[in-house]
């Protein structure tokens, strides 16, 4: 009797020991949002800095319209928008259609052609910038968001991705509706888009999580305010003052981050099995 | 062959050209204006001259080694918690909290931690203050803590992504493994040692794979907490591809860098998979 109270007092303990673990590790994250949030509603920056933090006593809503007299904020969002969705609904196409062609056609070298594919995984945007650069400074295309969308077009991980679905879709699907009659486009638009919409869904989600967020071709590719994406207008925003206004840029986190928070609330279930799926293919 | 038009024009204009581009550019010297002239290895000779090259990937090597470790340990550890016993709504909290840093942009994320890891204002130092009665660090201003900042940053941004895909794994474990395990009387850290890890070694090996390749992909936390300073303390290999080819306008010794990391990426991808066939178990 004895023992068994004992085991349940250990088995307590150490539950929770467990959720302690996790509320620090949960609160560590959270922190530095409500933070920033709180920043935004401050007066002053005397309070926004002020230890230890405290809500704030007057929480005004200026910091907000400073932060559209600073920067053309609405532009930021539409183009990182345009610029994300765009590049998405590209991928969607490109990869889908190659990823079809390496599961199912015959035809010559298709084995290399796939193994290119495989290892140009290994040569991100991030080394290949300066031609990218030069390529689109050539066709008249920086400080357009055509050099933000046209260079991620290619994706080999997509067709990897991809086509490690199309593989486990068993043939005979086709091959009924090849008797039937169909072609090529009817199998892949009727039958096999259809049956990979989840694993499309996970490409669309990585794919706009991370061009929405990128940094590094917005720097490199634009230089006028009116076209620039959100993650660089921020880095904008935050350049213009060297120091004071810290509520402004607090406010245009805030309009940046609350936004993707609902989105992220949202489609939770997705993104979540998006990211699991992404390590069980490899 | 229609299928495949696309995206093989795609990956002419986007990934063919600009690779070759990469190694042609590096053997030139070229500011953009007028034409570029030829040097053959002149580039890559500088670069082994240049002190700078090597500081930079220390940096970046510190940098994406320290990333590493903590995501897959503290990753590891939190994902075995979150997968223990507990009401549904609690787990899909946490999971949701620790997963949102992933999903914001880099420089969103970052210039939230400009703010709290500042030195006299921050509330990191106050923290540590009240706490353990420290002396202020100069987190962004110091070449021994600037590293860490970014090191800090960017494993707090990139945690969620781990842990998930760990807790993926997890659960692709069949339960009857560890129940076997049980009845043979192992106790709780011996099934993790013989069951679990070995179970989940591909898991682990996919995620040192994908750390260690986008940390040497780092840009926007380095540049928008420390611009990469004080001196290359904090500078990644990508940030001075960046600044020598749109700063200093050198795109020829700009692309020799590139090489040098597009070099480093492919052994890095060979040598782990050379590893992973001998030591990860599939089940």
């Amino acid at each position: 009797m004895r023992r068994v109270r004992a085991l349940r007092w250990q088995d307590l303990a150490s539950r929770g020991a467990t959720l302690v673990i996790l509320a620090v590790a949960a609160f560590a994250i959270a922190a530095p949002f409500l933070w920033i949030f709180r920043g935004a509603f401050s007066p002053s920056d005397g309070e926004l800095t002020r230890l230890p933090p405290s809500l704030p006593e007057a929480p005004i809503l200026d910091n907000f319209g400073k932060v559209f007299d600073q920067v053309p904020f609405g532009k930021f969002v539409l183009n990182s928008l345009i610029v994300a969705g765009a590049v998405t609904l590209a991928q969607l196409f490109t990869c889908s259609t190659a990823a079809y062609a390496f599961a199912r056609l015959r035809f010559r070298g298709r084995d290399t052609a796939f193994a290119v594919v495989l290892a140009s995984m290994m040569i991100p945007v991030q080394v290949t910038i300066v031609p990218l650069f030069l390529v689109m400074s050539r066709l008249g295309l920086t400080n357009t968001l055509w050099a933000l969308i046209l260079p991620p077009i290619f994706s080999a991980f997509g067709i990897f991705f991809l086509r490690q679905h199309l593989m486990s879709i068993p043939r005979e699907l086709d091959e009924a509706a090849t008797i039937d009659g169909a072609g090529h486009g009817t199998i892949y638009l009727r039958i096999l888009l259809p049956l990979t919409a989840p694993a499309l869904a996970t490409l669309a989600i990585l794919c706009f999580t991370y061009w929405w967020n990128d940094l590094l071709l917005p720097l490199v590719m634009i230089n006028d305010t009116q076209t620039q994406t959100l993650p660089a207008g921020l880095v904008l925003l935050a350049g213009r003052f060297s120091t004071g206004s810290l509520t402004t840029i607090a406010a245009g986190i805030t309009m940046a981050v609350v936004p993707v928070l609902v989105v992220f609330v949202a489609l939770q279930r997705y993104i979540v099995q998006s990211i699991a799926a992404s390590g069980m293919k490899l | 062959m229609a299928f495949l038009t696309p995206s093989a024009v795609s990956f002419v204009l986007f990934a063919l050209i600009p690779t070759v581009g990469v190694l042609v550019l590096s053997t030139f010297s070229w500011n953009l204006l007028g034409a570029g002239r030829f040097l053959g290895i002149e580039n890559f000779i500088r670069l082994l001259e240049d002190g700078r090259l090597w500081g930079v990937y220390r940096s970046t090597a510190f940098m994406a080694g320290a990333v590493l470790v903590i995501n897959l340990l503290l990753g590891l550890l939190l994902a075995v918690l979150l997968e223990s016993r507990m009401p549904r709504w609690l787990r899909g909290m946490f999971r949701l909290s620790f997963l949102f840093p992933f999903v914001v942009s880099s420089s969103a994320v970052a210039l939230i931690w400009r703010f709290l890891l500042n030195k006299d204002l921050g509330l990191v130092n106050y923290w540590l203050g009240q706490l353990f009665d420290i002396e202020r660090i100069n987190w962004l201003g110091s070449s021994g803590w600037a590293p860490i900042a970014v090191v800090i940053v960017s494993s707090w941004k990139t945690l969620g992504f781990t842990i998930l895909v760990y807790v993926a794994g997890l659960q692709a474990i069949p339960r009857e493994y560890r129940e076997a395990a049980i009845v043979d009387g192992a106790g709780a850290w011996a099934r993790f040692r013989h069951v679990t890890l070995p179970l989940m070694s591909p898991t682990i090996l996919f995620l040192v794979v994908i750390n260690t390749i986008s940390a040497f992909q780092l840009f926007a936390e380095p540049r928008v907490l420390t611009q990469g300073g004080p001196g290359d303390s904090s500078r990644t290999v990508v940030q001075f591809i960046y600044d020598t080819a749109f700063q200093g306008f050198e795109m020829g010794y700009a692309s020799a860098i590139a090489v040098t990391l597009m070099v480093l990426l492919v052994v890095l991808t060979g040598i782990q998979f050379l590893i992973a066939r001998r030591w990860t178990h599939y089940a």
